[in-house]
């Protein structure tokens, strides 16, 4: 049970932590009114507007992101390969072809169901 | 300079020897899943009853290897240094995942395509989850522990969610996918301090390190990596206090799902347990030992004690389940007291294992026959079912007194081993834990004879006395997992199978 010591030390630094940061910056911070610290955070750029028609944005886009994602890791794998074309051979070739091949399946379910068409 | 780095890198590159009779169970499936998205994109909608067919055939082909691999008898294929093995224990496990996605394909066959929900992509994601578990079963290596992991549990995420436009089955869905990926997370940090301490992710040498540096200055690293891993599982078998998902989850998802989730998935989890705990840290049973006592007791009692107050049949058997896992759990924390009590813990599980899945997949195979008449999941919808469906009665009787652990039906034997283990390990601690269990025996009887008082004794709610039409898939479905449950009166092949898929030399 002894094992469980650093567990248990681990658990009580790390919440004693967290609130130790919260009461701080309560106790401590200063409290300025400035704009851009109320407003949503979007990674650092000004917030875009909301979207036409009640804040939702079309669904086309994230089935085109998610596409976008399938087909760059694609890309990620063919890399590596096309570089180490020669050393990996007639292994690498077969093992390639099965990886498009799967992927293939993957576009010509989306093509299929309309997921390439916009409207 | 990098790339003549990279050059000198891949020069020594040399293709792994692939054993392609030990890998045909997963790539038969490979091959099945994508013959079923491709012919869902070409059939029309009167056609669409092909597919479940597909899929189950596809199941029983991939089962076909397993058998021949069996029969063959070179016991050990290790592939890629050790991180993913064929033996006994891959095969045997591998065998119960197969049939247990057959007989959930065969539940799903009607009930899919009666709700007019998506029926090709259902069985692709279903197949996609069932090759994450035959993957899981031959992991031995930590990355591919998680890949599988991952495999088995994204299909799943979907699938909870999959009558989309009732509310209950959104929840499910959200539910199971954010505390499953929390779990995935907490475990991958628990893995990386393994690594780190350890340097491999290949299981059988991080034993080795881990027997090394033992005692060093890494054991609180290694002590809390094992820790975090095993509560990331934890999650996944729905031990208490990481349960809260399984209820809601199981109750908004598609019957079918929740009896796949409820065994299934459940299973891969306790199999990719055996697979840390007996090969990884096997020899760090200080760390895992206590922790595996403390889920076990709680996780029993919170369960049975949750059930017992249940009024819908399907949150009892979640509740029912949780307190299964418990069990399932005692064999992890009496390992390793001495060498014989390692060997019947280790078979303890496995034998437990199957045997739950064929109860609880029987059980839930009567719910769905009995709710297509009427249409609710109260347990006082059971009432008077003897009336008119007496042949289900005596089945559902039968699933419920194994899950109870009456002789002479097979949960009896599954729970008569449990308690051998225990007793093997001879400690205080493993005894205490063998009495929790029994007390809790007790506990579950109450709310399982509940449902048998209300099949044999109570009037029908509604006077409503048609019999029940139940679908020829469904019969089969129910008959392959009364022959298991049957199956208790002589235990043997239990026991042999529990034997023979062990992991300790």
């Amino acid at each position: 049970m002894e094992l469980y010591t650093p567990v248990v030390a681990l658990a009580v630094l790390a919440a004693g932590f967290a609130v130790f940061s919260i009461v701080m910056s309560v106790l401590t911070g200063p409290r300025r009114y400035n704009r851009a610290k109320l407003d949503s955070y979007e990674c650092g750029i000004e917030p875009t507007p909301q979207p036409m028609g009640g804040g939702r944005f079309p669904v086309k886009y994230f089935i085109t992101a998610m596409l976008f994602i399938i087909f760059d890791i694609e890309i990620v794998f063919l890399f590596p390969w096309a570089v180490a074309f020669d050393s990996m051979g007639l292994f690498g070739l077969i093992e390639m072809v099965v990886f498009i091949a799967t992927l293939f399946v993957v576009y010509a379910y989306v093509w299929r169901r309309g997921g390439l068409e916009w409207d | 300079m990098d790339a003549l780095l990279i050059a000198q890198g891949v020069s020594r590159f040399t293709a792994p020897a692939l054993d392609y009779h030990a890998l045909a169970p997963e790539i038969i499936l490979t091959g099945v899943l994508v013959v079923v998205l491709v012919l869902d994109l070409f059939l029309d909608e009167t056609q669409k009853y092909l597919l479940p067919t597909v899929a189950g055939t596809g199941v029983l082909l991939a089962f076909v290897p397993v058998l021949t691999l069996a029969l063959t008898g070179d016991d050990l294929r290790p592939m890629f240094d050790g991180a993913y093995v064929s033996d006994n224990f891959a095969l045997v496990l591998k065998g119960l995942f197969l049939l247990t996605g057959y007989v959930v394909i065969l539940m799903s066959n009607r009930y899919i395509e009666e709700g007019d929900y998506h029926v090709g992509e259902y069985y692709f994601l279903l197949l996609s989850s069932l090759l994450g578990m035959v993957v899981m079963a031959s992991s031995r290596d930590l990355i591919t522990i998680f890949v599988a992991l991952e495999l088995l549990s994204i299909p799943a995420y979907l699938l909870a969610g999959w009558r989309k436009r009732d509310l209950k089955s959104n929840e499910a869905s959200l539910k199971y996918y954010l505390l499953g990926v929390l779990a995935s997370g907490v475990m991958l940090y628990g893995m990386s301090l393994v690594f780190g301490a350890t340097g491999t992710t290949v299981l059988i040498r991080i034993q080795e390190r881990l027997a090394e540096i033992e005692g060093g200055q890494l054991d609180n690293v290694v002590t809390v990596g094992i820790f975090f891993i095993i509560v990331g599982f934890a999650f996944k078998v729905s031990a208490v206090p990481f349960h809260f998902w399984a209820p809601d989850t199981y109750e908004g998802a598609p019957t079918p799902i929740t009896a796949y989730l409820s065994v299934a998935s459940k299973t891969a989890g306790f199999v990719a347990l055996l697979q840390l705990v007996f090969v990884g840290f096997l020899g760090q049973p200080d760390v895992w030992r206590p922790l595996f006592w403390f889920l076990a007791a709680i996780t029993m009692t919170v369960g049975n004690l949750i059930a017992l107050r249940q009024t819908n049949i399907v949150r009892m058997l979640a509740y029912s389940s949780v307190a299964q896992a418990g069990y399932i759990l005692v064999p992890f924390a009496v390992a390793g007291e001495n060498a014989e009590a390692l060997q019947s813990a280790q078979t303890a599980a496995i034998v437990y294992l199957i045997v739950y899945a064929a109860m609880n997949l029987g059980a839930f195979s009567v719910i769905l026959a009995v709710a297509r008449k009427t249409r609710s999941g109260e347990i006082t919808s059971f009432g008077g079912l003897f009336q008119y469906a007496p042949g289900l009665t005596v089945v559902m009787s039968i699933f419920l007194f194994s899950l109870a652990g009456i002789p002479p039906v097979a949960g009896w034997f599954a729970k008569f081993v449990v308690f051998r283990a225990a007793l093997d390990a001879g400690t205080t601690w493993s005894i205490v834990l063998a009495i929790i269990a029994g007390l809790n025996s007790v506990v579950a009887l109450f709310y399982y004879s509940n449902i048998a008082r209300q099949m044999w004794m109570m009037p029908v709610p509604d006077g409503d006395r048609t019999p029940i039409r139940v679908p020829a898939a469904l019969g089969i479905a129910l008959g392959l997992c009364v022959l298991v449950v049957a199956l208790g009166v002589y235990p043997e092949p239990f026991a042999r199978l529990g034997d023979l898929a062990s992991l300790v030399p």
